[in-house]
């Protein structure tokens, strides 16, 4: 095939140099599609599919090293030879690139290529899975420039690269190996805070500080935790809410406001009042009156009050998150669920998205981004969003009767998700790198 | 003659009392077991459930196997989850079509009557993906997928 593109004898340079061209675009094209629709597959599919590409991995490995003799899924057929003789150059020589580019049509000397598609499924993202797949793509089309650079022949530089094969599948091995202890890396996913023990929830988070809900033997209290000194504790409370050097929280009394560092109080809201979210001035939470639940926003500085939403007593109406001039919160019921966004500024309200079949939960906001909790049929997922975009990210998956996943906070392109397991009650949070 | 007339345990696609190709409809569990207004039920037991598969009580709210209600990690009572009828509230919102339950027919599965129910739609495709059949739907509706419902009359 090599021949095929870099004719010795027949054709003109310009002849040759275009079909390169084609060869290459065909190449990449097809190589980028095999990505998008891997990731695209692993966006609909659970977090088990990390642990089975390390497997891959670990198999692709002992394959290479010669630890076992497995056979690869592959096509030894050549590119279809009449088709430089009944097709235009353009098309046969991109159809010989797709056809190279697609990567199962062709002989595979090595495992890395089944890896990789088990690692695109893994990661779940479609553009990722096309950029890094049209790597293999030019991979395929250096091949045939390489006798263009160094005036070689062709299949001189194919002999000689097949003849280090050995040297080849050990490096491999060692490739693989690397691949396979990546994937089973707690950073190839939602990664565990440790906290110690008891439960940690309602996660807020800023640049020089990181605050929870600490829970142990049936009573909360706040924990901050500054990125510089120890932690500091608020017992008797819980539901934080950091701000710069702010912080809310609610107890018995009601909402708080304080700078986290020395406990000085700067604000508060009296009364039936919880799950506050803070973004100075504003401050958005929760008040229980008879038979509702009432969401308001208030600014500290002012005294004025909004109602942002209410429901009847049946219903829930969540933690709610502000950032960037925005508050987000749910609302759910026996007859579905909605996350909500309220503009500060125009006080224009919108349904950010809604159903009748699924719970919606504990969304939070940064300047850019919404994250969101998604329950429906024994799995908790945790969705993310460009507020100026439709496209949905999945950013964590758990597929379980027992385990869900619970409070949540955004900061950057950081996610902190709570996951909370029945039995026993115990919640953990996790971080997510966006 | 009594061994003739004797009800026998219905052949099975994958639930007892279906015998044909279409798939079930989309449930908190694998089988899509429902009351008789098409509220999802756990299928071992028949108790009430929301859409996440938790149990309920009369009032909607998740409660454990005891009855009592489930707190949250923050020790509070967990609040209402969806609860919504799989034919007509399910199938059009993950499928984008209007559905209702119309045709049933009646086996006899674990020594009680129990009635297989179709959702039926004006899809030309079942939920399998493959072309729809008229079934027990009342034309021009098709059958889109299926659910059941254990009486409780013995057989």
């Amino acid at each position: 095939m090599v021949e095929t593109i870099t004719p010795d004898v027949c054709g003109s340079r310009r002849r040759q140099a275009g079909a390169l061209l084609f060869f290459a675009l065909g190449a990449l094209a097809a190589s980028a599609c095999v990505g998008a629709v891997l990731g695209l597959a692993g966006s609909r599919i659970d977090a088990w599919a990390l642990p089975v590409a390390a497997l891959f991995a670990l198999v692709g490995a002992a394959r290479e090293g010669g630890f076992t003799r497995l056979p690869l899924p592959q096509s030894r057929r050549q590119v279809p030879e009449p088709w430089r003789f009944t097709l235009p150059l353009p098309a046969w020589a991109a159809g010989y690139g797709a056809g190279l580019g697609l990567g199962f049509l062709t002989y595979q000397p090595v495992a890395t290529f089944w890896v990789a598609c088990a690692a695109a499924v893994a990661l779940g993202r479609p553009l990722a899975g096309a950029v890094c797949f049209a790597a293999y793509g030019v991979g395929r089309s250096l091949l045939l420039f390489l006798p263009l650079r160094r005036g070689s022949d062709a299949t001189a530089i194919v002999e000689e690269l097949a003849g280090r094969r050995r040297g080849v599948l050990r490096v491999n091995a060692v490739a693989l190996l690397a691949c396979a202890a990546l994937l089973t890396a707690p950073a190839a996913g939602a990664e565990l805070i440790p906290l110690g023990p008891g439960s940690q929830f309602d996660p807020s988070a800023i640049g020089p500080a990181f605050a929870y809900t600490q829970r142990d033997l049936g009573v909360s209290s706040v924990v901050v935790l500054p990125s510089a000194g120890g932690a500091l504790q608020y017992p008797e409370a819980e539901s934080p809410s950091l701000d710069g050097e702010l912080l809310a929280y609610q107890n018995a009394a009601g909402i708080r406001i304080v700078r986290w560092a020395t406990g000085e109080e700067v604000a508060r809201v009296d009364g039936a009042t919880s799950k506050p979210a803070l973004d100075w001035p504003w401050l958005a939470y929760r008040r229980k009156v008879p038979d509702r639940t009432l969401l308001e926003l208030k600014d500290l500085t002012t005294g004025e009050v909004r109602r942002l939403g209410s429901v009847p007593g049946g219903a829930d109406l969540g933690r709610p998150s502000i950032a960037a001039g925005r508050v987000a919160w749910h609302v759910a019921g026996s007859r579905g669920s909605r996350i909500l966004l309220y503009e500060i500024a125009n006080g224009d309200k919108q349904v950010v998205m809604a159903t009748t079949i699924a719970l919606l939960s504990n969304p939070s906001l940064s300047s850019t981004r919404i994250l969101w909790i998604k329950q429906r049929q024994g799995i908790s997922s945790a969705y993310v969003r460009k507020l100026r975009r439709t496209q949905i990210r999945l950013v964590a998956r758990v597929s379980s009767q027992r385990t869900f996943y619970w409070t949540t906070d955004l900061y950057g392109l950081t996610a902190y998700v709570t996951r909370w397991t029945v039995a026993g009650g115990v919640a953990r949070i996790r971080r997510i790198e966006l | 003659m009594v061994a003739a007339v004797a009800a026998e345990e219905a052949e099975a696609f994958h639930f007892c009392g279906h015998i044909f190709t279409t798939e079930s409809c989309p449930s908190p569990f694998r089988l899509p077991r429902i009351n008789r207004l098409g509220y999802p039920l756990r299928p071992r037991d028949g108790k009430p459930i929301d859409n996440l598969g938790r149990r309920v009580n009369g009032s909607g709210y998740p409660v454990d196997e005891a009855g009592v209600r489930m707190v949250g990690p923050d020790g509070r009572p967990l609040p209402k989850g969806p609860r919504t009828r799989i034919c007509q509230d399910w199938v059009p919102e993950r499928f984008h079509i209007d559905a209702r339950i119309q045709g049933s027919w009646y086996r006899c599965c674990n020594d009680q009557i129990r009635k297989l129910v179709d959702c039926c739609s004006r899809s030309k495709r079942r939920i399998n993906g493959d072309a729809a059949l008229r079934g027990y739907c009342y034309a021009p509706r098709n059958v889109f997928c299926v659910m059941y419902y254990e009486t409780g009359i013995p057989c």
